[in-house]
This record gives structure tokens, C-alpha cells and sequence, in this order.
């Protein structure tokens, strides 16, 4: 099947490389064009507050990196939790990092609104065929 | 005074408790008493080296004492005092109350010096190795933290460069460049796979499991796909068989380590010169056990190197990059599935693992 056209996508990694190859590999396989970037999970978080509107459509699909300074991907799962951040309960997160254990998966996996844990780099493909069930 | 050395003795005579404590209480801080509940007192309050008790006492035998403070209290070294040499209190002693040693009454003075010193030579001892295996556990615990976390920072970078390098070969078309990119891949990827050997070695020393239902047919295709994401094995052809009779369980991911590195060794090793690669993956599996056969026509293992090949050691033949602890790591996964393993090669026909993994459902 094809993919919603407009879907946003939301990258919030520390790691300036990692956001270049995945804004590439999102654009060149023709994901989506629609992306936005964050440095650190503070400032997502920020943008979620300020710009909720931007947040309201269903094809919101955030791709967080675990191992973060300042806030982890963990840290800000938990604040995604917090009743302020209720609105945004129908974002969709892929949690990303470049190694993964079975406690990371058990780990990130309790929280709901947590679809995956994939391992760097992306593999496009695979994340195409999450989305496909997602959106079905 | 705190570090004098401490000596408990119990006694339901007080004749010898005051000789006892005559005798060493120059030397030593000396506590005597008739009462169990006072000694137990003592060595609740203060660290003792060594407890003399004697075995005949109206309320309880000294072997009796010693067992029951033997788990409260193990470190003290045992010594009982026994009116005659009477064997079944001894042997009982020995294997009931651990004890040291036993002194007959009336004891003679230098006897029970010379008792005294080995005693504490054996509670100095024990304290010493003690202290060393504390030692070598925080040293342990602190190499498998430190394993852990470089082994992490080394693969991000390296994740890093493989999405650069998937990038750059969808969007450059220069053939020449694309050479290039497929160089810095394979180095790449070897390096990849030994961070990723290291990770998984660490994992396997971890005592959690994840257990559950395995999927055969799947957990084969996953790792026949692995193997031919990287290694440029076109020509391979890989026969999979599997006869299955009821479910199998086993702790899933260090039954992928195990089929993973063994299907990979099969791979890497494969013999570029025949026209016809094989890699056969059999599985019978039964209601006790899944039994893997995974044979090649690849390169043979020499018959002395056979016996090496799962240490951590170079490996035979190497003509393809490799870290060489896969099978290590193969058969230290199998160890704690309480598996076994076992490979047989030759010329003609190549190599043969077989490993069995009880079935825990």
C-alpha cells in the first residue's frame, strides 16, 4: 500500500549525522519531505508546547534517539506522560540507537505510545512497513 | 583497645574458664563465659577470631553451639574442648559444627598455644582471601561496566558512518565513488560485527533470560538473511530442514547468538573456488530438545586446530576478516542454554556443528 502523503516526521537526536542521514533517507526514499528537527528532547518538548496546533493531525510520527545529554529518550517518554502533554497522546514514537538490548525493547515498549525500538542505522524498509501497519 | 585480637570461650566450669583466661589474656582480649545467650551476645558486639567451647555442658553439647551459630557467624575459627577423646563427638564436630580443631582436658599450655596461633594464622587467611575475592569481584564487575559502555560508544560513530555510506550510495552515481563506498562498508561492517561480538559477549554473561515460543522457520530465514545482508554470498545456496513435533522454548537471543555466529562461520568460510556453495541447516526438534546440524562444503577446519576453534584464539584458515570469538561466543551462549556442542570437518566434505538446546517448555 502507499503511505499517507503527509506525514510529519519529528527526529530528535543529538547527533547532527545521524539527523542528516535520516532527513536524507526519509526524503530520498520518498517518505516524506515534512520533517522537522530537534537537537535535544527539551526543545521537542518545547515545540510541542508552543506550536501544539502543528501537533493535531494524525500523522504525527516522532523518531527519538535513546542516548541523549541533558534529557534521554527515556526521560522524555516520562514527560510525554505528564497530563500537560495529554493532547499529544496520538503521536506515534520510534525509539532509535545504535545498540540495543532486550532491556531497552522491554523498556521502551511499556510505554504507549512507543511503537518500535530500531537499531541505527535506520533501515529504511523496515520503518516503511511499520508505518504501512500503522497506517492501514 | 579495638584491634586486639578476640578469643571467645565457653565453658560450664568455671575453674577452666579462669586458667584459660590467665593464660592468654595478655596476649589477647579474653571473653569467658558459662552462659550461650552471653556468648552470642559477645559475638553479636564484637568481631572474634577464634571460639573455644566445650562439648559437655548441661544445656548443650559444644558441637551443638557451633552449628547453631554457623551461619550467623562463619568467620571465627572453631575450636572444642572435649574431656576424653571421644571420636563420634569429633567426627560430629567436624562435619556438623566445622571445627578447626579439638583439644583434650586437661589441655597442656604450650599444646594449646601452638592451637591458638595456627588458628588465627587460618582466620587470617580466610580473611585475607576474603578481602581478595571482593577485590577481584568489584575489578570483575567494573571490567564487564566498562566493556558494556565502550563497546556502546564505539558503535554509535560506527552506526553513524554506515547510514552516511547507505546515503551516499543512493544519491552519488559515480561508479568510482560507489568503489570507494563499498570499501569503507566492508571495513565497516568487520568492525561492526566485533563491536557487535563484544556486546553480545556481554550480554551472555548476564544471568537474565528472555524465555519463549521459538519460531524455527523464522529464526533460520533471520539468520540466512543476516548472513547475506553483508557477505557478498550470491553463489551460496542454503538448504533449510526442520521436523518439529511440539513447540520449542528456549531463551531467544542467545539462541540467535548461537545459530547466528555458527550459520556465519559456515559463510565466511565457504570454498570460492567450487562452482556449487552448500550451507544445510537441519532441525530436529522434540518435546525434549532441538538439535541444530549446520553443514558446509566450505573450507575444512585442520584436524589440530579442531579442538581450538570455540577457544578464544585465532582461527583457522582466516582469509576473510573475522574478530575469531564468534564460536566462543557460540559456545558460551550454549553453555548457559545447558546445550552442547560439537563439530566434525574434513577435506572432502567440509565442516558439521551440532548443537543440541534442551526444550524448557
Amino acid at each position: 500500500m502507499n503511505l499517507p502523503t503527509n506525514i510529519a516526521f519529528h527526529l530528535v537526536d543529538d547527533n547532527d549525522i545521524d539527523i542528516a542521514v535520516n532527513t536524507k533517507l526519509l526524503q530520498l526514499s520518498q517518505i516524506s519531505d515534512n520533517i522537522h528537527i530537534y537537537n535535544n528532547a527539551p526543545s521537542f518538548l518545547a515545540s510541542l508546547k508552543k506550536d501544539s496546533s502543528n501537533f493535531q493531525t494524525s500523522y504525527q510520527i516522532v523518531l527519538m534517539d535513546i542516548m541523549m545529554p541533558v534529557m534521554s529518550g527515556y526521560d522524555c517518554l516520562d514527560e510525554l506522560l505528564k497530563p500537560e502533554y495529554s493532547s499529544f497522546s496520538k503521536l506515534k514514537v520510534f525509539m532509535l540507537s545504535s545498540s540495543i538490548d532486550r532491556n531497552d525493547i522491554r523498556k521502551a515498549e511499556s510505554y504507549l505510545i512507543v511503537q518500535k525500538v530500531l537499531e541505527k542505522p535506520l533501515d529504511v524498509y523496515l520503518l516503511k512497513k511499520f508505518l504501512e501497519d500503522i497506517f492501514e | 583497645m579495638t584491634d586486639r585480637i578476640r578469643i571467645l570461650y565457653l565453658d560450664d566450669e568455671e575453674q577452666n574458664l579462669f586458667s584459660f583466661q590467665a593464660l592468654f589474656r595478655r596476649e589477647y582480649e579474653v571473653f569467658t563465659t558459662s552462659s550461650v545467650q552471653e556468648a552470642i551476645g559477645y559475638l553479636n558486639r564484637e568481631e572474634v577470631a577464634i571460639i573455644f567451647s566445650d562439648q559437655k555442658m548441661p544445656d548443650i553439647s559444644g558441637v551443638e553451639f557451633f552449628e547453631s551459630i554457623i551461619h550467623q557467624f562463619p568467620d571465627p575459627v572453631r575450636i572444642l574442648i572435649t574431656g576424653y577423646a571421644d571420636m563420634e563427638a569429633v567426627i560430629d564436630s567436624i562435619n556438623r559444627g566445622q571445627v578447626y580443631r579439638y583439644v583434650t582436658k586437661p589441655w597442656d599450655v604450650n599444646e594449646l598455644k601452638i592451637c591458638v596461633e595456627n588458628a588465627l594464622e587460618k582466620y587470617y587467611r580466610a580473611a585475607e582471601i576474603k578481602t581478595k575475592n571482593k577485590e577481584l569481584e568489584k575489578a570483575n564487575a567494573e571490567l564487564e561496566r566498562f566493556i558494556y559502555s565502550a563497546s556502546h560508544d564505539l558503535r554509535a560513530p560506527v552506526a553513524s558512518i554506515q547510514g552516511v555510506l547507505q546515503v551516499a550510495k543512493m544519491e552519488v552515481t559515480d561508479p568510482k565513488a560507489i568503489g570507494y563506498f563499498e570499501m569503507i562498508e566492508k571495513s565497516t561492517h568487520s568492525l561492526n560485527e566485533f563491536i557487535g561480538n563484544i556486546i553480545h559477549y556481554y550480554q551472555n554473561t548476564r544471568d537474565d533470560e528472555m524465555i519463549k515460543k521459538i519460531d524455527l522457520n523464522e529464526l533460520i530465514e533471520e539468520s540466512i538473511k543476516k548472513c547475506q545482508a553483508f557477505s557478498h554470498c550470491e553463489k551460496i545456496i542454503f538448504k533449510t530442514e526442520i521436523s518439529q513435533s511440539t513447540d520449542f522454548v528456549a531463551d531467544d537471543q542467545r539462541l540467535r547468538m548461537v545459530l547466528n555466529n555458527i550459520v556465519n562461520n559456515a559463510v565466511k568460510f565457504r570454498d570460492e573456488s567450487k562452482n556449487e556453495q552448500l550451507v544445510s541447516i537441519q532441525v530436529i526438534s522434540n518435546q525434549d530438545k532441538a538439535k541444530f546440524v549446520i553443514s558446509d562444503n566450505g573450507l575444512a577446519i585442520t584436524q589440530d586446530k579442531l579442538p581450538l576453534i570455540f577457544d578464544m584464539v585465532d582461527e583457522s584458515g582466516s582469509n576473510t576478516a573475522s574478530s575469531g570469538i564468534g564460536l566462543y561466543i557460540a559456545r558460551e551462549a550454549l553453555k548457559k542454554l545447558n546445550g552442547n556442542i560439537s563439530v566434525t570437518s574434513n577435506i572432502d566434505e567440509g565442516s558439521r556443528f551440532v548443537f543440541e538446546v534442551p526444550n524448557k517448555s
